[in-house]
């Protein structure tokens, strides 16, 4: 098999923690295939005049069967949650298998040439 | 039709009519040009070789007859793999009028490999996948 080249784009991961819910890359990408619910939370502290509202991930999706990997989405994320894999072997055997939820993209997919357990 | 071999599992034989509509036919001629598909020996028809569609590329409403008709002319055992986004969704151009949004709703497609365009490995290894099941 050949090397895959270094930088090649195959796979983009989110790292949940650093995503705000900010919804920037579901509006920059090209082909809708991102989908984002989120909802806000009061969170108290001691000493703090009011309540902060914290944005809170509850579903993200990228569907592969549509991406066109162009890379807009990792570049325009203010908070760098996502980040490009070289994983390029993740066939499905149903349309459906390939939209990946938060669970499915903290790292690249499993079986894959990127996959470390 | 044209019969290729998977050069690191020579024991998936598999026979691909490789259908290019768009830039991902690209990625299957390197997998060719670069050795992970062998040209199949002349005698390699043998009973139990898988014959698999590549469909590859953007297919539009206009050519999905044509799709249909590669699909319906193999000979089973047989096996559909949908190449690239253009072929899984209609990929970028999914809400286009005149765009098939997936050629899963022309025939039956038992393995989709995502990419825009997918690496040629990503095709040896759907078809590895697609044989090794099928075995
Ligand atoms: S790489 Fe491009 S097409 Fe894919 S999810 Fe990101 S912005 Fe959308
Ligand atoms: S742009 Fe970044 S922080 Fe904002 S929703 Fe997308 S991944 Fe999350």
């Amino acid at each position: 098999m050949n090397a895959i080249p270094e930088g090649a784009r195959g796979f983009i991961t989110l790292d949940a923690a650093a995503c705000t819910s900010c919804m920037i890359c579901v509006r920059e990408c090209p082909d809708w295939c991102i989908e984002i619910d989120s909802h806000t939370e009061q969170v108290s502290e001691p000493g703090a005049r009011r309540p902060r509202s914290v944005a809170v991930l509850d579903r993200f999706t990228i569907d592969w069967s549509l991406c066109m990997y162009c890379g807009i989405c990792v570049e325009v994320c203010p908070f760098d949650a996502l980040h490009w894999s070289s994983a390029y072997d993740y066939p499905a055997r149903e349309r459906r298998e390939l939209r990946h939820g938060i669970d499915d993209l903290g790292l690249p997919p499993a079986g894959s040439s990127e996959f470390t357990a | 039709m044209r019969s290729y071999v998977v050069a690191s599992a020579p024991h998936v034989r598999v026979h691909v009519r490789d259908l290019g509509l768009a830039c991902c036919a690209v990625e299957f001629a390197s997998a060719v040009a670069s050795g992970l598909l062998l040209p199949a020996p002349v005698d390699d028809a043998g009973a139990g070789a898988l014959n698999v569609l590549v469909v590859s590329g953007t297919v539009t409403d206009a050519l999905a007859p044509a799709v249909l008709d590669e699909w319906q002319a193999l000979p089973e055992p047989k096996a559909a793999v949908s190449f690239g986004a253009c072929s899984n969704s209609g990929g970028p151009y999914w809400d286009s009028y005149s765009v098939t949004p997936g050629i899963d709703t022309v025939i039956p497609v038992t393995t989709y490999v995502p990419g825009c365009p997918p690496r040629p490995e990503a095709l040896v290894a759907a078809l590895v996948s697609v044989g090794g099941a099928a075995a």
